[in-house]
C-alpha cells in the first residue's frame, strides 16, 4: 500500500538541520523531551491555580486580577519553552507527527485553549472589577472548568501520541526517521 | 537478593501481568502521573516563590503553605501510588536505570524537606507576619527544593534514556555488557 507523502513543507522540517541535529545527537532527544514535560506540568499546574480561584475553589479572598497577572506570567514563559521544545521534537520526526492523529487533536486542544482564554480576557474579565474579590460568575466559573479539562486533554493526548506515533502510519520508505522517543 | 532479582519478582506477580496486559492501564496512569507532577511541582514553586520574594509578598508564608499544602499532599499520594503502578508494570525496566534510582533519592529528601517545613508552619507565630524576616537559611532551602524538583522531573523522564544519558554509569548498560 502507497503510503501518503507529507505536505513539501513538512518534508522539509524533518530535513533541515534542526531536524538533522536532534536525530543525530544522543543527548538532545532526552534533554528536550524532558524539558517539555517540565515546561508542560508547568504550563498546568499555573493554570490550575487561575482555575481553581475562577471555580471559587482556591484563594478566596484574593483578588481574580493579582493571581491572574502573577500566574499568567509564568504561564506564558512555560508555554514558550513547551512550544520551542516541541517543536524541535516535530522537526525530528515530522512526518509521523504529521499523520498521528493524537498529534492533530493536541494541537487543536490548544488551540481550543487559547479561544477559550481570549473569549474569557476580552468578554468575562472586563467585568472583574465587580467580582474580583468573591466568587466568579457563572460565565467565568464555565471558563475555568473548561480550562482545565481542555488542559488535561492536552496532556493526555501528549501521552497518546508517545504510544500511537510507531503504529498509527505506513512510513514511506523514502523518509528517514527514528523511533527512539520511548514512551 | 539483588534488585534484578527483585524486579523480576515484581515482574512476574499477577498485578504486574494485569498491568502489562490491559494496554490502555500504564498510558492512563501515565497521565493521572504527569498531571499529579504539575501539582506537586507548582505548589512548591508556589512556596519557594514566596521565600525568594518572587510571588505572594502580600500573604504571610505560613497562610501560603496552607493554601497549597492540602494540594501537594494530595498531589503526592496520587503522584507516588500512580508512580508505584508504574513500577509494577514495569519493574525491571525502572529499577536497572540510574535514573530512577536517583530520581527515588532526590524524591525521598523533597518529602522530608515539606514534612519538616509544614511541621514548623504550623507552629510558626514567629513569622506569620508579612514583613516577618524569615528563618535564616531558608531561602536556601527553597533554591535546593525547586532544582531537587527539576531534577525529579529531568530524571523521570531520563528514565527511557538511561543508557543515553548515563552512559557506562546506567545499570542498564552493565547489565547488558554482563
Amino acid at each position: 500500500m502507497a503510503a501518503p507523502a507529507p505536505p513539501a513543507f513538512i518534508h522539509a522540517v524533518e530535513h533541515s538541520g534542526i531536524g538533522e541535529w536532534m536525530r543525530s545527537n544522543v543527548l538532545a532527544m532526552p534533554w528536550v523531551n524532558a524539558a517539555h514535560v517540565l515546561c508542560v506540568t508547568l504550563v498546568f499546574g499555573s493554570v490550575l491555580v487561575v482555575d481553581l480561584r475562577l471555580l471559587g475553589l482556591l484563594d478566596r479572598g484574593r483578588t481574580v486580577t493579582g493571581i491572574s497577572r502573577e500566574m499568567l506570567r509564568l504561564t506564558w514563559i512555560a508555554f514558550a519553552g513547551a512550544a520551542v521544545s516541541g517543536a524541535l521534537f516535530f522537526s525530528a520526526n515530522a512526518t509521523t507527527y504529521w499523520f498521528n492523529t493524537a498529534f492533530r487533536f493536541k494541537m487543536l486542544a490548544i488551540v481550543l485553549a487559547g479561544i477559550n482564554m481570549l473569549v474569557f480576557q476580552t468578554a468575562t474579565f472586563r467585568s472583574v472589577a465587580a467580582w474580583d474579590r468573591n466568587t466568579p460568575p457563572r460565565a467565568a466559573k464555565i471558563a475555568g472548568a473548561l480550562s482545565i479539562l481542555i488542559w488535561v486533554s492536552v496532556i493526555v493526548l501528549g501521552r497518546v501520541i508517545g504510544f500511537t506515533k510507531s503504529v498509527d502510519i505506513t512510513v514511506p520508505d523514502n523518509v528517514d526517521f527514528d523511533f527512539s522517543a520511548g514512551p | 537478593m539483588s534488585l534484578l532479582e527483585i524486579a523480576t519478582s515484581i515482574d512476574s506477580t499477577s498485578l504486574s501481568t494485569t498491568l502489562k496486559n490491559i494496554s490502555w492501564i500504564v498510558p492512563l496512569v501515565q497521565c493521572v502521573h504527569i498531571l499529579m507532577v504539575g501539582v506537586v511541582f507548582v505548589s512548591i514553586l508556589m512556596i519557594s516563590l514566596r521565600l525568594l520574594g518572587g510571588a505572594r509578598t502580600d500573604e504571610p508564608l505560613p497562610q501560603v503553605w496552607q493554601r497549597f499544602a492540602p494540594f501537594f499532599w494530595t498531589g503526592l499520594a496520587l503522584m507516588i501510588v500512580t508512580g508505584t503502578l508504574l513500577v509494577i508494570a514495569e519493574p525491571v525496566r525502572e529499577f536497572m536505570t540510574l535514573s530512577f534510582r536517583l530520581k527515588m533519592l532526590a524524591l525521598a529528601i523533597c518529602i522530608v524537606t515539606a514534612a519538616v517545613f509544614g511541621q514548623r508552619m504550623r507552629g510558626a507565630s514567629r513569622v506569620t507576619g508579612i514583613n516577618a524576616p524569615l528563618p535564616a537559611g531558608l531561602r536556601a532551602v527553597a533554591v535546593a527544593t525547586l532544582v531537587l524538583w527539576v531534577a525529579i522531573i529531568f530524571l523521570g523522564r531520563a528514565i527511557a534514556y538511561d543508557d543515553s544519558v548515563w552512559g557506562k554509569w546506567s545499570p542498564a548498560v552493565l547489565q547488558r555488557g554482563a
